[in-house]
């Protein structure tokens, strides 16, 4: 992580990043220039030792990890974004499996590897997403109109940042009440896993990861409906 | 998972299987006079059987502005 530390600190980390460590690789400006002064880090050295020190109990690796994937699926994310066409959408699953080539590559096999990358991946992923939308959410409220840059402009959802927000304060009261299903919903929606890899990753048969789904969706669309009447 | 975490999962599963005539039967069943669980149950299979494609889209896409 030495050569992530000399990136200088961007001034809209997301706070749950930031309590987990303060050295996010992210920088100021634009994104392009952010590419620019990155240096050609071995990112994927980093997340094998990573992966490594985790299966080998080091709690203080999967933080490392997160950071390191939240900072390539970022920078993927939007060199994407500025070459698609428009009207066209980011699958968030085709994301997580370049972060995968780029900071692993096949060397690794093990699908327990596998496994506590794409956790790291979901979660980073539920970061940008909800920070992005909180930013925007801001921005429309406060009536902060300043120039956008394609960093703040790319990753937008489909549905009102307000729509995220929610789903977001959502998960997290499931989370506390169904750990197991909620962890589900992280790699499914955010990771955009399919149903047999996140059946592979949390070691659980098909049929289950099917009905824990299906529970999942309806506890959060009556969760959501019922905040947003109170 | 708990107890009552568990029966909540599992009730909600094992009625979504069944045709739409026969849940309230297995419901009184299964939840054998635990009126609150029956009423979570029920509310979820409401918000079940509207739910649509929520979730099943990508949570990002380029900008819609």
């Amino acid at each position: 992580m030495k050569e992530i530390d000399q990136l200088p600190q961007a001034e809209a980390e997301p706070e749950g990043l930031r309590a987990r460590s303060t050295k996010i690789p992210v920088a100021r400006g634009t994104l392009t220039g952010y590419i620019r002064q990155a240096p050609r880090v071995d990112n994927m050295s980093d997340a094998t030792v990573m992966l490594a020190a985790i299966k080998a109990g080091d709690s203080k690796a999967a933080d490392e990890l997160l950071v390191l994937v939240y900072g390539e699926l970022r920078r993927l994310a939007a060199s994407k974004l500025a070459m698609e066409a428009p009207g066209q959408t980011l699958q968030p699953t085709a994301l997580v499996h370049e972060a995968w080539l780029r900071l692993v590559g096949d060397r690794s096999s093990s699908f327990k590897d596998r496994e506590h990358f794409f956790r790291a991946c979901a979660e980073a992923m539920r970061h940008i997403l909800i920070d992005r939308a909180r930013r925007r959410q801001t921005m429309r409220h406060g009536g902060n109109y300043q120039r956008v840059d394609l960093e703040d402009a790319d990753l937008v959802a489909p549905a009102l940042p307000d729509d995220l927000l929610d789903l977001n304060e959502a998960l997290d009261k499931f989370a506390s009440e169904f750990p197991a299903q909620a962890e589900l919903v992280k790699l499914r929606y955010f990771a955009g896993l399919t149903i047999e890899e996140v059946s592979e990753i949390m070691g659980i048969s098909i049929s289950t990861v099917k009905n824990y789904w299906a529970f999942a969706r309806a506890w959060l669309l009556k969760e959501i409906e019922s905040e947003r009447e109170a | 998972m708990n107890d009552d975490v568990r029966r909540e999962v599992a009730s909600f599963i094992e009625t979504i299987k069944l045709p739409f005539q026969d849940r309230s039967t297995y419901l009184e069943t299964a939840c054998s006079g635990d009126e609150n669980l029956r009423r979570k149950v029920e509310a979820l299979l409401e918000a079940h059987d509207r739910i649509g494609n929520f979730l099943e889209e990508p949570p990002f896409g380029p900008s819609i502005e």
